[in-house]
């Protein structure tokens, strides 16, 4: 069979594929997951996903951008869905989910680093559940042993670090995965304008003063996802920057670019730095380690 | 004792003792030939030779049965001598076939090889009006008045000396060029090979096996690509294209641009540890896009040169290679296209052919129908080297099929697609046949749906005798109203196709083999203009005469070899490799090279360096230079082809063509306009 490059879109999955005789290739993107953020596409190597900003209709929300993928540009590696920290991208290699970058040791993972310590859980508190702005979180009780258990969908979790506010027995600790900084120009902030708030995929990291008619930030519960400043009518008028990635350790150009694209020249250097000094440290311990013995 | 060869030395003309000659008063002999019957039964040869004996100047003419054959030749050297000819005209064919000969026979006889003209009545005259003898008759003698009218002018001329450089090129790593290669490299001269992939091999090393006698292709051509990797006299240039060819025989100038592949040559070991850590595959050329390779990878294992290759088209860039190659620091993101520029005095074109593939031919439902693929696809299916190692596998569900039926002619011998013949389908598609029966036995139903079934040279006969023992069911059918269709349920194919009696021919199967056309590589007519050759309609390469001159082109000193001439098999592609290296040699041999004297002069007095003919002129052989303080237009001669355009667009007439100046020209026109009498 010659090979096929397609593409198949529905309102729930956007699927581009490359089909050989005896080889598939396949990503997926699950729109109901998908925040709209640009992430994958400020990291895609061979800029082949593209993030669309949707139009605002009479009287209505604005909804979440929609991203794209050039079928003919896309290599299959995987890097959108290691970065994606909704979990809504998926690259399969024949029907086996596999990120070839991570398998090679090209790019790094998301540490996402959740911990539930059910001892401290009350039986009858479902308050992390029902604070989940995602719905990941589900708590059970063993009606036997009386233990309660929380299940987090880790793999589409941006750690937000909600549950962890909203715990009241301080059971639950969440490492952000994103550091940065987001803040709102109140200046040129159009009053009355919510659509930063209304895509916004965490519940509280964006809020609306009735006060001044306009959005304020809570960095508290930000992810840096950046969804609102695409959505932003006002140039300058949201201000969005991360500065630090955790990753599981990686040695890699690719990695050392996608850095640079998602916080900023000087993040990436000051890394890179950081990667020269421990491997210097490790080369110089190693040459002492034989006097030791 | 063998007899010593008989010394035959034609006494060479100068131009000191011609140019006498030229003051002479003409003096013509014309020798009418026969040409046996093809011009004696129409044109009344001896009315015509009587006829000849009337023009002024004519003091000899004579009937000839052969002109060409010895005995004719003879004649025509005596004659001079006998009756003092100064001027020699043979009315006989056309000039492209017998020219030569006849002018070495004048030259023979002391003559200089210039004072000779030839009538063609032949083509001109008896092939064409058979039915109107008198008429063609009449017509004869016209034709032969006026090259008497142009012989009485005829100036005595030198021919041009350029010195050749003895090293050749040859374009296409196919099995062709690597015969070409190989060839001249063991006669001692320079080859480089240019290749436009990343390895020579061509179509040879794509095949699993060989007909007819099913040898392993890569076995027997892997050891003649590693023999031109490490010939000393052979330099491969892969990965590379052609940009452009100027000069002419024994001095071609060449630009060649090597493409980038972010590997230092010198530095890559072919050890493939990049490979290893490279995340990214991308559709394997090679395979047909069936298989994959990484971003960093050589096409096939046996490659030459075994030089790694990154597709900037697929990397990341995460310069896992890099680490990977460490020490040997192979690896260069920063390469650049880099140009080089060769001489070489002869020049082989060996590109091979492409293959069609029958998308549009919505018919076959290639590209719709999973389960049906191409016979090159079928060829990487089945070989243990392929994407899926040799197992035969259906696209739609992986499984292998019990019955597979092999369509020929698709897109071949389709008057409106390609109406030639491929010539090798019906063979290969025999050794697919044989092989899948030796391979799966009683398990495997094979039908062949074909027109005509050709095999017709040593040994193939036998093979196609050995696939209907195999237990192969071979179904004639027309060439018209055949098709597929798909179940698409079970993803099985309906054949239906008509016998020539008008039966209804209807086959399923779970695989079907299309036997696609075989085309012209896709830039042929791009290197034709590169290289100044003749391109025929179906897009390949013009020989100079299609049955005795197959590997020579119009242009002297470039040859052609193997399917880019027109589609042949390994063995022939093999053969005409070696004979373009044969006709190479006989150029680069020769300290010069000898070319004709047709070429443009300039006369210096009249020429006022206007610079018109500069721009008319195709080949690059006039340019207006500055000597003495005067801009003049200056010829180089092993460049004119002397085709005589920079002459007639001279507005002071200041350029002349040796052979037809304007003084020959007009007194033909003249010849022309006055009546026979």
């Amino acid at each position: 069979m010659p090979m096929k490059i397609q593409k198949t879109e529905s309102d729930n999955q956007l699927v581009v594929e490359r089909i050989h005789h005896a080889k598939s290739y396949r990503l997926t993107v699950d729109r109901a997951l998908c925040a709209g953020c640009e992430l994958c596409s400020l990291i895609c190597p061979r800029e082949s996903i593209t993030v669309n900003k949707q139009q605002k209709k009479e009287g209505q929300k604005i909804q979440r951008p929609v991203i794209d993928v050039d079928e003919e540009k896309c290599q299959y590696c995987g890097i959108c869905a290691t970065i994606c920290p909704h979990g809504a991208v998926q690259v399969t290699i024949d029907g086996e989910n596999i990120a070839s970058v991570v398998e090679k040791e090209s790019f790094p993972q998301l540490i996402r680093e959740i911990t539930a310590d059910t001892t401290k859980c009350p039986t009858d508190c479902t308050e992390c559940e029902e604070a989940c702005p995602l719905d990941l979180i589900k708590v059970t009780l063993n009606p036997t042993t009386k233990e309660v258990a929380v299940d987090i969908k880790e793999e589409q979790c941006p750690c937000c670090g909600v549950c962890e506010i909203k715990c009241p027995e301080g059971a639950i600790n969440v490492r952000r995965i994103f550091t940065g900084k987001l803040e709102i120009n109140q200046e040129k902030c159009p009053s009355g304008c919510r659509d930063c708030l209304d895509v916004c995929p965490i519940t509280g990291a964006l809020y609306f003063s009735e006060e001044d008619g306009k959005v304020h930030a809570n960095e508290l519960f930000c992810t840096y996802c950046g969804v609102c400043k695409i959505v932003c009518p006002e140039e300058g008028a949201l201000e969005l920057s991360r500065s630090t990635v955790r990753h599981t350790p990686v040695r890699s150009g690719a990695w050392n670019k996608a850095l640079e694209k998602l916080t900023s020249t000087a993040e990436m250097t000051k890394e890179l730095r950081g990667k020269g000094r421990k491997r210097t440290m490790d080369a110089v311990q190693k040459l002492l380690e034989p006097r030791k013995k | 004792m063998t007899e010593p060869m008989p010394e035959r030395k034609p006494k060479t003309e100068t131009l000191a003792t011609s140019s006498k000659k030229v003051g002479e008063k003409p003096r013509i002999g014309v020798f009418v030939c026969h040409c046996g019957v093809n011009i004696a039964e129409v044109v009344d040869v001896k009315e015509l030779t009587e006829y000849v004996k009337t023009l002024p100047d004519v003091v000899y003419a004579k009937e000839v049965r052969y002109a060409c054959a010895t005995l004719g030749q003879d004649k025509i050297g005596k004659s001079i001598k006998e009756h003092n000819l100064n001027r020699v005209v043979v009315a006989a064919c056309s000039p492209r076939l017998y020219e030569s000969t006849f002018r070495k026979t004048c030259a023979e006889a002391g003559l200089n090889p210039y004072f000779f003209e030839m009538a063609n009545i032949r083509e001109f005259s008896s092939w064409c009006h058979t039915n109107t003898p008198k008429e063609a008759t009449e017509k004869a003698k016209e034709i032969v008045k006026i090259a008497v009218a142009k012989a009485r002018l005829l100036q005595p001329l030198k021919e041009i000396e350029v010195p050749v450089t003895n090293k050749a090129l040859v374009i296409g790593g196919g099995i062709a060029g690597i015969n070409s290669a190989l060839d001249l490299a063991d006669m001692g001269f320079k080859v480089y090979l240019l290749e436009k992939t990343e390895s020579i091999g061509g179509h040879m090393a794509q095949l699993d096996k060989t007909f007819p006698t099913l040898d392993c292709s890569i076995c027997i051509e892997g050891p003649k690509m590693v023999d031109v990797g490490r010939h000393p006299n052979i330099g491969i240039i892969s990965y590379a294209d052609l940009v452009s060819v100027s000069g002419f025989v024994g001095n071609f100038k060449v630009k060649i641009r090597k493409n980038p592949r972010y590997v230092i040559s010198e530095n890559c070991t072919g050890c493939g540890e990049c490979k290893e850590v490279c995340p990214i595959e991308y559709p394997n050329e090679w395979d047909i896009n069936m298989g994959v390779r990484k971003a960093i990878s050589v096409p096939f294992e046996q490659s030459v040169p075994l030089l790694y290759t990154i597709n900037m088209d697929h990397c990341i860039e995460c310069y896992k290679c890099v680490d990977a190659c460490d020490a040997r620091q192979a690896i260069n993101f920063d390469q650049k296209p880099e140009e080089i520029e060769l001489t070489v005095g002869a020049i082989i074109v060996a590109v091979g052919f492409e293959s069609y593939l029958p998308y549009a031919d919505r018919l076959y439902g290639y590209g719709k129908y999973d389960n049906v693929i191409t016979a090159m696809e079928f060829e990487r299916l089945i070989l243990a080297a392929g994407p899926t190692g040799g197992r035969v596998i259906r696209a739609s569900d992986g499984e292998k099929p019990h019955s597979v039926v092999f369509v020929q002619c698709v897109g071949s011998r389709d008057v409106g697609k390609y109406e030639y013949c491929s010539g090798f389908c019906c063979m290969y598609t025999l050794k697919h046949t044989v092989m899948l029966k030796e391979k799966y036995k009683d398990d495997i139903q094979i039908y062949v749906i074909y027109t005509d079934l050709r095999s017709d040279f040593k040994g193939y006969e036998e093979f196609y005798n050995r696939a209907k023992k195999a237990g192969v069911h071979f179904i004639r059918t027309t060439l018209e109203n055949r098709s597929i269709t798909e179940d698409p349920k079970t993803k099985n194919l309906l054949v239906h196709a008509e016998t020539e009696g008008g039966q209804p021919v209807e086959i399923e199967a779970e695989m079907v083999v299309l036997a696609n056309a075989a085309v012209s590589v896709h830039d042929a007519a791009e290197l034709a203009e590169i290289l100044n050759i003749p391109i025929g309609a179906n897009g390949f390469f013009v020989e100079c005469q299609p049955k005795i001159r197959p590997t020579e082109t119009d242009t002297p000193g470039i040859f052609l070899a193997g399917a880019c001439q027109g589609l042949k098999d390994i063995p022939y592609s093999v053969s005409q490799g070696s004979g373009a290296a044969a006709q190479a040699a006989a150029v680069l041999s020769k300290p010069t090279w000898i070319i004709e004297p047709v070429v443009a002069r300039v006369n210096e007095d009249l020429c006022s360096g206007c610079g018109v003919c500069e721009s008319v002129c195709g080949y690059d052989a006039v340019r207006i230079e500055k000597t003495d303080g005067k801009e003049l237009a200056k010829v180089t001669e092993g460049l004119c082809r002397g085709c005589g355009i920079c002459g007639a667009t001279c507005p002071a007439g200041a350029i002349t063509m040796p052979l037809y100046t304007e003084a020959q020209v007009i007194a033909q026109v003249r010849a022309v306009l006055e009546k026979v009498k």
